[in-house]
């Protein structure tokens, strides 16, 4: 051998040997995903907490029967724990539900030997009761109220006693386990949306074993059969440390909605979930920090918030949106409808207001939903016609639905007929707003304009927003601007908003009642889709045009920014998007 | 001087009591509702009942102040509303984070800010006078807010001097206290100076310094042992009183640096409408102003023998 041939081999392998150092090393390096949250979470017990921020934690531990699917959309209901979707009987009433088998709660020192246990029907059973309990769940018991066979009745129980029994020993009439997988849940009546309340982080499932070992500190210590656990107590404030439960049963999605294969969010199908190993969350309140630390390449994704939009975002004629040249380099920009309602509901119950419709429909022309959004949301948002966000069945499209705009011609002759010619006479008409930033503050100043073109004297009262709902809830108030976020992705929910029985201080903020809204809200609340429902959708849409208890005004529309390295994000409103995404560690440790 | 303490020890019990009935009435009536804020948008009228028994918000406002003033004379505040976590535990802990923010720049502030103003009173009208003048009316003006966006942005996410936001315990703390301590120290230079100034001048032109100097006292000696020594009660009284505002933290740098201390403790409890939380801080911050009002008073019998207390 000669001696180049020597240097040559001796070289071969000292770059094998570094080239399986360096793939060793960055094998073993975690993929780190950080994610802001911006708010301290209240409870991590399902069951107590409902709020956004909890759910967004919970549903990286817990693990719910159903959930939405990923990247389907509509959002679709898809089995979780379940193995296949629940079987209805032939009375419509009884679901037979079959547990996945080989799924473990994290490892925990609540279980005998430190080592999770498997998922059984008992604990499916165990964990329902304790959502019914009134003395843990005082926020998401209207989800399953009135639903199942005796769980009212004991609800009921818990209140009038005080305490929590055991629940694993108490019995509910409607919650039967037929073996170790499989149980049953006999409904009070046919309830299409009853399989919705499934899919609610309230209905996580949680092992007896660390409700009975963390006592009162099960809020901060959850333990669950969800893609990530969390070591230690949480902390409310401070960075959560999540990491990857390798026993976790799910897999990458190999479908999806159209696009989403040409997106490249196929990429990973049939992968074992999480694809990544740890996920940080630190508490980030205000939004300098937040943004200044993504553009930092601290955190992976984030809403993008109005001053950032405006200075990033560049709107071409045709009304599509991308991000300027400069940043496009560097992040990418998402959008996605969300699934809301923003309103102005009118207090029927106002002795000026609640007894004069042509006032309501004159003072609902005034309101300029397409200019705020061009103007003041930079185009974030679609005007509605209809209560039904354009995300779910139901929608305008679906029905036909038409609506009112700002007119103001329109308005200064209805205000006429309502015997204010040109506004004379009619005492200024107070609007409470929530909450005094700076948004707020522009929302006021802009209505205020709209209004006084017709000689109407708007007063806005910008409040707290505890303060705020102390008001509307109560109802004190005239006008007010509110917004519904979907509790489940059906229109019953929107709806219900003027359902008379869900007048205030319930949901029904504008105490609205009409015998002929309440018929068509009852014949289509528990109706599967189909025509007949859009039926009974077109006649509530007819009377909140003709009766004016709120104006409709637009569905937000949501951007964010993800970095570069992220992979298969789509933003997703009703799950969380963190089991699935992905890093590329090497272009993240290469910065922009 | 006991005999002071306990006197002024006892005239305090009117006045915290007035503060605590004050403090009771303004959440516990005209507040926002807590249970409302908790349910959300779907509080059914049976689960604002059930949710105010738990709390005791059904007891009648008698009632309830009495269990109010149990809580202040015991020093228990129960627990929260919103979390349910023990709020002694969390008031201790957010106590001493609050202090790692506000007191290292309080102290080194204060030293400074006499330093600056001992200086510039010296050479009053000069240049450096005018120009300090100047300069410290204009930060004046400036709101702390616009401090904190500007070297937020400049000195962390620009230079990367500091981690943009962020704590750890114990000395691990450290890194993510910087920016908070310098900003705490430029915001409070403005209106500190400008006082101490005012209170070096006023010292100046005493008779006793005129006699000082005529008596050939060194200008050292002279603003040294005379003037810096009489200025030294109302130092004290804005030093002294300052201190119950160290503890209660920094809404501003706890909020915008992710800091968890009782500033940002509070302001979460407002924006949840935390009823305990929210009576215990404003409780304790009234026990801790009039503590420290008598500690100030203290001192002034220490630094000036001319004060007696009876």
């Amino acid at each position: 051998m000669s001696k180049t041939s020597i240097t040559r081999l001796i070289t071969a392998v000292l770059v094998a040997v570094m080239a399986a150092q360096v793939h060793s090393t960055a094998a073993a390096e975690p993929k780190v995903l950080s994610v802001a949250r911006a708010a301290p979470f209240t409870s991590l017990d399902p069951a107590a907490g409902f709020e956004q921020t909890a759910s967004d934690i919970t549903g990286l531990v817990y693990g719910n029967l159903l959930s939405y699917s990923y990247l389907d959309r509509p959002y679709k209901l898809v089995p979780e724990l379940l193995a296949t979707m629940p079987e209805l009987s032939a009375d419509k009433v009884v679901y037979t539900m079959t547990l996945r088998k080989g799924v473990f709660f994290h490892d925990n020192k609540c279980f005998e030997g430190g080592k999770g246990r498997e998922l059984t029907a008992d604990d499916v059973l165990y964990s329902f009761k304790r959502y019914a309990d009134a003395n843990i769940n005082h926020k998401s018991w209207f989800v399953m109220e009135g639903a199942v066979v005796g769980l009212d009745a004991f609800r009921a129980d818990t209140q009038k006693s005080g305490k929590s029994p055991d629940h694993a020993r108490v019995e509910v009439a409607g919650l039967q386990k037929i073996d170790r997988y499989r149980f049953t849940i006999r409904l009070t009546h046919e309830n299409p949306l009853f399989l919705y309340a499934l899919a609610i982080s309230s209905t996580a499932i949680v092992p007896m074993e660390a409700v009975r070992t963390y006592g009162d500190r099960f809020d901060v210590n959850p333990v669950g059969t969800g893609p990530f656990s969390l070591p230690g107590p949480a902390e409310r404030k401070g960075v959560l440390r999540f990491v990857k439960n390798a026993k976790f049963y799910g897999v990458y999605p190999s479908g999806g909605a159209p696009g989403d294969r040409e997106n490249g969010l196929l990429k990973a199908a049939g992968q074992k979930l999480p694809l990544v190993d740890v996920v940080e969350m630190p508490l980030i309140e205000e939004q300098q920090p937040e943004a200044l630390r993504f553009f930092n390449g601290e955190l992976d994704w984030r809403a993008l918030d109005r001053a950032n939009f405006t200075r990033m975002v560049v709107r071409s004629g045709d009304g599509t949106v991308r991000l300027g040249d400069e940043f496009a380099a560097k992040f990418n920009l998402y959008s996605t409808p969300g699934i809301d309602l923003y309103y102005f509901a009118f207090n029927m119950k106002d002795p000026l207001l609640g007894q004069n419709k042509t006032l309501r429909q004159a003072l609902g022309r005034l309101i300029d939903t397409q200019g705020y959004i061009d103007v003041l949301l930079n185009g974030r948002g679609k005007k509605l016609r209809s209560l039904v966000p354009l995300e779910l069945r139901g929608n305008e499209l679906e029905t036909g639905a038409t609506y009112f705009g700002y007119d103001l011609a329109a308005a200064k002759r209805l205000l006429a007929e309502a015997g204010y010619p040109e506004g004379k006479g009619l005492p200024a008409i107070s609007m409470r707003f929530p909450g005094t930033s700076a948004d707020a503050r522009d929302q006021a100043d802009f209505m205020k304009a709209k209004f006084a073109a017709a000689g109407v004297q708007l007063k806005p009262d910008l409040t707290d927003g505890p303060t705020f709902v102390k008001n509307v809830e109560g109802s004190n108030f005239q006008m007010a601007s509110y917004s519904w976020l979907a509790d489940y992705p059906d229109a019953e929910d929107f709806y219900q908003l003027l359902y008379s029985k869900n007048a205030a201080p319930g949901p029904g903020l504008s105490s609205f009642s009409n015998a002929a809204y309440d018929r068509a809200y009852e014949a289509s609340r528990f109706m599967a889709d189909g025509v007949e429902r859009l039926r009974h959708f077109k006649v509530m849409n007819e009377i909140v045009k003709e009766e004016v208890p709120l104006v409709i005004s637009r569905n937000s529309v949501r951007f964010g920014l993800t970095q570069k390295w992220l992979g298969n994000f789509k933003r997703n409103l009703l799950t969380s998007e963190v089991p699935y995404l992905d890093i590329d560690m090497t272009r993240k440790k290469k910065g922009f | 001087m006991l005999f002071y303490v306990v006197r002024r020890l006892l005239l305090a019990v009117p006045t915290v009591f007035g503060v605590a009935l004050l403090t009771f009435l303004l959440f516990n009536e005209f507040g926002p509702d807590p249970v409302r804020t908790a349910l959300g948008q779907h509080a059914s009228p049976a689960a604002i009942a059930n949710l105010r028994h738990q709390w005791g918000l059904d007891e009648s406002l008698l009632e309830q102040f009495g269990g109010f003033l149990r809580q202040i004379t015991s020093f228990d505040y129960g627990r929260s509303f919103v979390t349910g976590e023990d709020l002694g535990t969390q008031l201790r802990s957010g106590a001493l984070v609050s202090l790692s923010v506000t007191a290292p720049p309080f102290i080194v502030g204060t030293a400074l800010n006499i330093a600056i103003a001992l200086f510039i009173t010296r050479h009053r009208d000069g240049v450096v006078d005018r120009a300090a003048r100047v300069l410290f009316v204009a930060g004046m003006s400036v709101s702390a807010l616009v401090y904190v966006l500007i070297l937020q942005y400049g000195l962390a996410y620009k230079l990367g001097w500091f981690p943009i936001s962020g704590y750890a315990s114990g000395l691990s703390a450290l890194p993510y206290l910087g920016l908070p301590w310098l900003l705490l120290v430029l915001i409070a230079m403005g209106p500190d100076i400008r006082l101490y100034r005012t209170i070096f001048l006023d010292e100046a032109q005493a008779d006793y310094v005129r006699t000082a100097r005529s008596k050939g006292a060194t200008e050292s000696a002279v603003w040294g042992r005379h003037v810096l020594a009489n200025a030294w009660m109302p130092i004290i009284t804005n030093t002294v009183t300052n201190i119950p505002f160290l503890i209660l933290g920094s809404f501003l740098m706890e909020r915008f640096f992710s800091i968890p201390g009782i500033g940002s403790l509070t302001i979460d409890a407002l924006g949840r409408g935390d009823l305990p939380v929210l009576k215990a801080v404003t409780i304790l911050g009234a026990l801790a102003l009039v503590l420290f009002n008598l500690l100030s008073d203290l001192l002034y019998a220490s630094v000036d023998p001319r004060v007696q207390l009876r």
